[in-house]
């Protein structure tokens, strides 16, 4: 259903989102937000969720290139990075939300990483890797991971095929030809080998997508975490490099572009990342010189902040939510004045509706 | 409490020579608190509709006030007052009681989680409840604040007067003013010292809020406290001499 300046009642496919469609809200349906995103979503996006009862996105010009793009993928090409850079607040996060509700709608494996910068951070336990001793595995967050992946693509996991025999320890193995489903289940219950499991997972998805079963989508947010400094220590206090994590040198080898059939949408987010300045937004400033030359060549995709179109379809859905209650606030007034202290950015615009 | 902001001083001196106000200066008394504005300085019009009016629309008493306001010198306005839609001076002097330290950023953002926090609970009361009821449930957080605080107001309060040795607590009446401080004061006071120790303020203070708003909660009940140990000493009403 489509809510905006124009009030479109029909429910309109998402796959038929064209520029006439720009600046309308539409509605996603809550069970499908909650197998497709049991992670990954922006929190305040969450709490708006839960007020409302019902999940409301803005098709915004971004996406819709994005999703131009997507539509007419050459499969057999390899896979294309695109990346979402923008300022604080401006919607990179949700835009690739809305990217990935698109994917899953068209029946492709979505494989989404809601916040590299987690990994890079804040890690109790980290082991060192039985895999490759200088390696280190975070089960924790591995697993976590796990869990959500099996949530989104539950139907995908019993019909692909691991082709490779991988041994766990002396009395556990996984043979070759069983399904990628117990290799997750292995990586549940067992925590110690999450991260090996997370390896797997990445390594078999890679291989196969290029045979044309099913599409893959690699969804990566706060991608410039891969290529940053850790704030993790070893137990002699000397700094762990990014490289020497796992999951990270493993997440490095998905986002390189020698694979087909298949996507790669990255974004980049100084939020949540380490000793980067604060006003830092450009891919070369965020991703350093090493990140960029990794992912060079991209299709950079600027998400900035709302256009007069786009900020009167935001206040006109909050109005019929009742969410803005101050008398003020309905008039005109008050509709220059919100314009004024948020500068059309939508993350500052929601602040601000928040409490008026 | 007569002229509340004038000390006795014996034997004033010559300081008050650049430094007067529009109090009324008894001999012997010194100033204390004072500004440090001369009395010509005129209080500041930060209302945007005044200005705005257009020329031909004003009577004689406010074009005379115009012309006059060209020739006085206006004390600068406060760096909180704003002429924004959005202003409540309310919702201002509550901040500024919260305010610790001079930290108003932390004090203001404190004010708006709690507003945002009493909203999102309405709404979630709201979703829940039939359609009869939805039309009783309040979801405008400003008018919960206000029809709140109106709620802790005493209308009585208590003073203790000296006579013969003993302080007696004499029920007194009370200024507006005094009346929304009381109840401004016991509102947070009660959300910082008898809340658990790791509970949020805003948390705490929307759950107060949403109580005082129905008449019930510890804020109320200490009003109604009040008025019972008011009742309860009316034979000393008359040792009030004012």
């Amino acid at each position: 259903m489509l809510k905006g300046v124009t009030r479109l009642v029909s429910r309109v496919h998402k796959a038929k989102h064209e520029e006439k469609h720009e600046g309308q809200h539409y509605n996603l349906p809550l069970q499908d937000m909650k197998t497709i995103f049991p992670h990954g979503l922006p929190p305040r996006y969450a709490m708006q969720m839960k007020t409302f009862n019902e999940a409301c996105l803005m098709v915004r010009k971004p996406a819709l290139e994005l999703l131009h793009y997507l539509k007419n993928t050459n499969f057999a090409h390899p896979a294309v990075r695109y990346v979402l850079y923008g300022e604080k607040g401006t919607g990179k996060t949700l835009s690739l939300c809305h990217i990935i509700h698109f994917c899953a709608k068209q029946d492709w494996l979505i494989l989404h990483i809601p916040d590299a910068h987690l990994w890079v951070k804040d890690c109790r336990d980290l082991l060192q890797s039985s895999y490759n001793k200088q390696r280190f595995d975070q089960p924790l967050e591995a697993s976590v991971w796990l869990k959500n992946f099996k949530t989104t693509n539950e139907r995908f996991l019993n019909q692909i095929k691991i082709q490779e025999k991988y041994v766990w320890n002396k009395r556990e193995s996984i043979e070759k030809g069983s399904s990628l489903g117990e290799v997750v289940e292995q990586g549940i219950t067992r925590v110690r080998n999450a991260t090996d499991a997370v390896g797997i997972v990445l390594k078999e998805l890679k291989r196969q997508s290029s045979l044309g079963i099913f599409h893959l989508l690699v969804a990566v947010d706060g991608v410039n975490a891969l290529w940053g400094r850790t704030t993790l220590k070893r137990e002699d206090k000397s700094p762990i490099a990014a490289e020497e994590l796992a999951l990270i040198h493993n997440l490095r080898k998905m986002v390189k572009n020698d694979w087909n059939g298949g996507a790669i949408v990255m974004t980049l987010s100084q939020t949540g990342s380490l000793f980067k300045p604060r006003k830092a937004y450009l891919p070369q400033e965020l991703l350093g010189k090493e990140g960029f030359d990794a992912l060079d060549p991209f299709i950079p995709i600027l998400v900035g902040n709302y256009n007069p179109k786009e900020f009167e379809s935001c206040i006109q859905y909050y109005l019929e939510n009742s969410w803005l209650q101050h008398e003020k606030a309905h008039t005109e007034e008050g509709k220059k004045e919100l314009l004024f202290l948020s500068n059309g950015n939508p993350g500052q615009l929601e602040r601000l509706c928040a409490y008026l | 409490m007569a002229a509340p902001l004038v000390k006795a001083v014996l034997g004033s001196s010559d300081l008050t020579l650049s430094v007067r106000s529009a109090v009324l200066r008894f001999p012997g008394f010194t100033q204390v608190r004072w500004s440090r504005y001369s009395p010509e300085f005129r209080d500041p019009q930060i209302d945007k509709d005044y200005h705005r009016k257009p020329w031909a629309e004003l009577t004689e008493e406010e074009k005379f006030e115009r012309e006059l306001r060209k020739t006085q010198p206006i004390k600068a306005a406060r760096s909180a007052n704003t002429s924004s839609v959005f202003e409540d001076p309310v919702i201002s002097k509550f901040t500024n009681m919260m305010m610790k330290g001079g930290n108003k950023v932390l004090a203001r953002s404190l004010m708006t989680q709690t507003l945002e926090a009493v909203k999102r609970k309405q709404f979630k009361k709201f979703h829940a409840a039939s359609s009869e009821e939805q039309a009783t449930i309040e979801r405008n957080p400003y008018t919960i604040f206000h029809q709140a605080l109106k709620n802790c107001e005493p209308v009585i309060g208590l003073a203790p007067i000296l006579k013969g040795g003993r302080f007696y607590q004499v029920p007194v009446p009370l200024s507006d003013r005094r009346r929304r401080f009381l109840a401004m004061k016991w509102m947070i006071t009660e959300c910082r010292e008898k809340k658990h120790r790791r509970t949020l303020m805003p948390e705490k203070l929307s759950q107060e809020l949403l109580q005082a708003f129905h008449n019930q909660g510890p804020v109320v009940k200490r009003k109604h406290d009040m008025h019972k140990m008011a009742e309860a000493n009316r034979a000393l009403a008359h040792y009030r001499w004012w």
